[in-house]
């Protein structure tokens, strides 16, 4: 599990350029990492690409934070 | 009838400083009433209907009907009119009943007026190449044929012939004033018909053209307005300072706020304020309604500028031959900028400033936005579920301001269509190849001269898979619901097409009509061949194209249903059906929560910016509460939730309905 975390961390960072020590479990992406309207697009394309796997766009929504990212790809593995 | 004047009657008006060079040539009505006149003088050829009663002036105010401090020319007056105060003459007219003329300069028509028939325009290019010729019954399709159909020149040549013609049919040494008009503090009119009921008020000039009306839609040209070589069309508003040359208005249009355009036409509903239009091709519902903004060598529709929007299609070496196309439905945000030659597929949103070229025509619901080096970053399908994106699709047919019974323009109001629907198809099998194609470690690919992330093609590919399905699915089941309505049990039946349908696998947009491309090909064929001879025999022809849209559009919708599902609609059993209407529920469900969370964003903590000045952060949250409301109360969040449970509960019924069947 931890290096789902990594990954969705290393993704992060790269997709949305932030600082890594920003990227916590808590950290919203809209709101604390500025993701964008196409950054966010991204990010989910970046996932469904580092893990291999499709992110329903609609049950996609409700992932606002790393944490709920990290459980909703974890469950998808 | 007329007679002439008595000698009586000629001294009661001499009297009255009244005066002519000929008096057995002033006709006019019984019964004469001398003081329906007062300082008039009479030249040429004059005839004066009953002047009797009262008519209402531009206020509503109701007057004296007659003729007071003015000279006429080789005019014909009707019934109940009122001409006051005429600066310097009013010759070479044929004035309707009921008209009430006040303080105007000159108004005189030349010998072989066309009143802005037979005006060129160079639209779209300014170069040239592409000229329209202004015609009274001039419609956004037979212009775009004539635009952008070059490369068919026995068709152009026919086309110009037709119109050549009625050309000449309009050809007239006299104007026409329309029935109930009234004209009103304007110093020159020269050569321009005035259709019924128009209001011409404080206008500053207009030099040949028409004003055309319909008896119950009144056509406005008001205070300011300098208008040359002009067609207003029913139901149109051209007022405040606006400065027209060489312009067509279409029907229902306002155009005003000192908005200026030369060389261009704007079909039905319209609306340009502020800014600048030159050789532009705005076809329905185009809007531009800020300063500074510049619509120059483009053809638009259903389109709206962001302020400071801005082309260029001057290179500075052959002069400003380059031009744009802006498909129907797309936005340019705030000073977003495109060096012409560029095509921006429909329903898109182009942002920032773009430098280089692309074509994205094949990409619709598209993101356009310009990088740092004026490349164009391009993400496909984005707007598909975006809140503006189902708001326009509403708002459009909703705003149609053309009340009169002739509706020139004929439109296709459908966001999703076989034109759009057969674009998202193919856009998403080119993804789809470049997907494959494209090695991982390439950062991104370049579509139509725009820039794709690579890893956006999966993203944009799923985005138009999910609006194609949608839309099939939704015109299937339309099918199934008419068919249990009509109690047909024979499900080879439900799906059957028209035996009349045309399929093509292409569509087109011809100014707002969406076709099959074989509709367009037969009427080119026409045109060139000269089956269709006449401006009327076009009208019908492509009103017949109009009446066949929807039984061309399900014949497409069988063949695309082949192709994305693999599903044969003749060989459907009651379980595809089933399949079909499950699909459908969990498909447009989720279409519309995409909407609603794309509307959501509107009142997410960055909305909030800004709001509840000098307060506290809990005061910003009341503010805006009072302002902007929440998104449960906001209607448009309702109503998109209401439609999730009306699918939900349609879909269920229709299944009910569907297993009671007995197929």
């Amino acid at each position: 599990m931890s290096n789902v975390a990594e990954r969705i961390k290393k993704v992060v960072a790269h997709v949305l350029k932030v600082d890594p020590g920003r990227i916590t479990e808590d950290a919203r992406f809209v709101e604390d990492l500025g993701a964008e309207s196409i950054q966010s697009v991204e990010l989910v394309a970046a996932f469904e690409e580092e893990f291999d796997i499709e992110m329903d766009e609609e049950a996609a929504l409700s992932v606002k934070t790393v944490g709920k990212a990290k459980e909703f790809i974890s469950a998808l593995l | 009838m007329e007679k002439p004047l008595e000698m009586e009657q000629i001294r009661t008006l001499e009297d009255r400083d009244c005066t002519s060079s000929d008096w057995s040539k002033v006709y006019v009505a019984e019964p004469f009433d001398p003081t329906r006149f007062r300082d008039v003088s009479f030249d040429g050829k004059v005839r004066i209907g009953d002047l009797s009663g009262m008519v209402c002036d531009m206020a509503g105010l109701e007057k004296p009907c007659g003729i007071f401090h003015a000279s006429l020319m080789d005019v014909t007056i009707g019934n109940h009119v009122r001409i006051h105060n005429v600066g310097v003459q009013i010759s070479r007219y044929d004035i309707a009943d009921g008209v009430c003329i006040e303080n105007i300069g000159t108004m005189q028509t030349l010998p072989g007026a066309t009143f802005g028939n037979g005006v060129e325009v160079r639209v779209l290019n300014e170069a040239g190449g592409r000229e329209i010729i202004l015609f009274n019954e001039l419609t956004s399709q037979t212009a775009y044929l004539m635009c952008l159909h070059r490369y068919r020149p026995k068709m152009i040549e026919h086309l110009t012939s037709m119109i050549r013609e009625y050309v000449e049919s309009m050809r007239n040494d006299r104007g026409q004033v329309g029935t109930g008009a009234t004209i009103c503090a304007t110093p020159e009119i020269t050569n321009v018909n005035i259709g019924a009921r128009v209001v011409v008020n404080g206008v500053n000039r207009l030099v040949n053209g028409t004003i055309l009306s319909e008896p119950e839609v009144v056509t406005t040209i008001g205070a300011g307005v300098v208008a040359k070589n002009f067609i207003v069309g029913e139901g149109s508003t051209i007022t405040d300072g606006v400065i027209l040359d060489r312009v067509f208005v279409g029907q229902g249009c306002e155009i005003g706020k000192q908005f200026s355009a030369e060389n261009s036409l704007f079909f039905a509903n319209c609306e340009a304020f502020h800014g600048e239009a030159v050789s532009i091709f705005a076809g329905p519902y185009t809007v531009t309604h800020h300063k500074s903004t510049l619509l120059i060598a483009g053809l638009f529709s259903f389109y709206n500028a962001g302020s400071g929007t801005n082309q260029s299609n001057h290179m500075y070496k052959l002069g400003p031959c380059h031009e744009g196309k802006v498909m129907r439905g797309s936005k340019t945000g705030s000073f977003a900028y495109m060096m012409w030659p560029c095509v921006v597929g429909p329903f898109s949103v182009v942002l920032g400033k773009h430098t280089s070229t692309f074509d994205t025509g094949d990409y619709p619901f598209s993101h356009l936005e310009a990088r740092p080096d004026g490349k164009c970053n391009l993400l496909p399908g984005l707007h598909l579920t975006t809140v503006g994106t189902v708001r326009d699709g509403i708002k459009w047919p909703k705003r149609d301001r053309r009340k009169g019974k002739k509706k020139r323009d004929l439109i296709t109001f459908d966001v999703f269509s076989p034109y759009v629907v057969g674009k998202m198809i193919k856009a998403g099998d080119t993804l789809g190849e470049l997907l494959e194609k494209t090695d991982k470690n390439i950062q991104e690919v370049s579509v139509g001269g725009a820039i794709v992330r690579r890893l956006l093609l999966r993203t944009a590919r799923k985005y138009y898979r999910n609006g194609i399905e949608m839309y099939l699915l939704d015109k299937i089941v339309q099918r199934i619901e008419k068919a249990l309505d009509s109690k047909n049990t024979k499900p080879e039946s439900f799906f059957q097409s028209d035996p009349h349908a045309v399929y093509s696998n292409e569509w087109i947009d011809l100014g707002g009509l969406l076709m099959a491309q074989d509709r367009l090909f037969t009427l080119q064929d026409e045109i060139a061949n000269g089956t269709i001879r006449t401006i009327e025999e076009l009208s019908r022809a492509i009103q017949a194209i109009h009446a066949s849209y929807a039984p061309d559009e399900w014949i497409w919708i069988r063949a695309a249903c082949l192709k994305v599902f693999g599903i044969d609609l003749d060989r459907a059993t009651k379980q595809d059906m089933v399949g079909i209407l499950e699909n459908l529920a969990k498909i447009k469900s989720k279409f519309l929560n995409l909407v609603i969370a794309d509307a959501e964003k509107e009142f997410g903590e960055f909305s909030h910016c800004g709001f509840g000045f000098d307060g506290s952060s809990g005061e910003a949250m009341e503010d805006f509460r009072r302002v902007r409301g929440t998104y449960e109360d906001h209607f448009f969040v309702q109503e998109m939730k209401r439609q999730v449970q009306d699918v939900q509960k349609h879909i269920e019924t229709l299944l009910t309905r569907l297993n009671e069947c007995d197929l």
